[in-house]
């Protein structure tokens, strides 16, 4: 795993990296929130648009379905990507968690 | 009274709290500056809650403690420096009359909402707050009931500030 700051917007790095991390990427890592009882549904929206530049639709469609289904992946990448998107997730509060499907 | 925020000429906010609101303000930062040092714990729910894990997956441990050691810091760094710089807002401001007029640039409103959004995570984590906590049935004689009454007021306060920073985000 590459040291990425977590200000540092995402960069794609894949023409610089080797076979097994070209592999890894081929399906992206998804980054997801969670519903929780304390966060207002105004703050999630806010946080969405300000983080990731959401629209206000595409925010509010994104903590309704946190708030209703519980959970709503909110980005995807490669997994530097989604650690940094974490990282700046639980900056704000927000509870998010990463996986790759398999 | 309930405080209002308002656009200043200098594209920050302006708000006038009693000094009871801002005495209440200034408790936050010395809580949450005890529970930043404190973290991170997965078995304390408080701490679990202001810094969750980020590999859900159990057999992740290496990834989890290798993202922890890279991110942990500066999480933490971050949020100290709102607890400063709220400090440095309140305590810039002269009192008057029982009413205290602050002034917040755009780093003095993030640090604001972090500490306001904290507070609520811990305290809310703390009281076992749900989605259908009903605070206008607060039993006055639970001994909880000035802690939930601190809740109910800074969710109104953050509910107050995000509806104002969302007046300016684009559709």
């Amino acid at each position: 795993m590459t040291a990425t700051p977590i200000e540092t917007a995402p960069v794609e790095t894949e023409g610089e990296t080797d076979l097994e991390d070209v592999t890894i990427t081929d399906r992206p890592w998804l980054v997801i929130v969670w519903n929780d009882p304390v966060n207002l549904m105004s703050y999630v929206v806010y946080v969405f648009q300000k983080l990731f530049g959401y629209s206000r639709e595409k925010a509010t469609r994104l903590m309704m379905q946190v708030h209703h289904e519980g959970k709503a992946v909110v980005s995807d990448g490669n997994r530097e990507k989604a650690e940094a998107d974490v990282a700046r997730l639980h900056g704000h509060g927000l509870w998010a968690t990463m996986e790759h499907p398999s | 009274m309930s405080p209002v925020f308002t656009r200043n000429g200098a594209g920050g906010l302006d708000l006038t709290l009693t000094s009871e609101e801002r005495d209440l303000l200034r408790t936050l930062p010395v809580e949450l500056r005890a529970l930043y040092q404190a973290g991170p714990d997965d078995a304390d729910p408080v701490q679990s809650r202001l810094f969750p894990r980020a590999y859900l997956d159990p057999t992740a441990e290496d990834a989890e403690r290798e993202w922890r050691e890279l991110v942990h810091p500066e999480l933490v760094r971050d949020r100290l420096a709102s607890l400063d710089r709220l400090l440095d807002s309140l305590e810039a401001t002269p009192g008057s009359r029982g009413t205290v007029a602050l002034s917040l640039d755009d780093e003095a409103i993030g640090a604001l909402l972090s500490v306001l959004n904290d507070a609520r995570l811990a305290l809310g984590t703390r009281l076992g707050v749900t989605e259908d906590t009903d605070y206008d049935e607060l039993d006055p004689n639970d001994p909880r009931a000035p802690e939930i009454a601190a809740y109910a007021w800074l969710t109104y306060v953050e509910g107050e500030l995000i509806e104002t920073l969302l007046a300016d985000l684009p559709d």
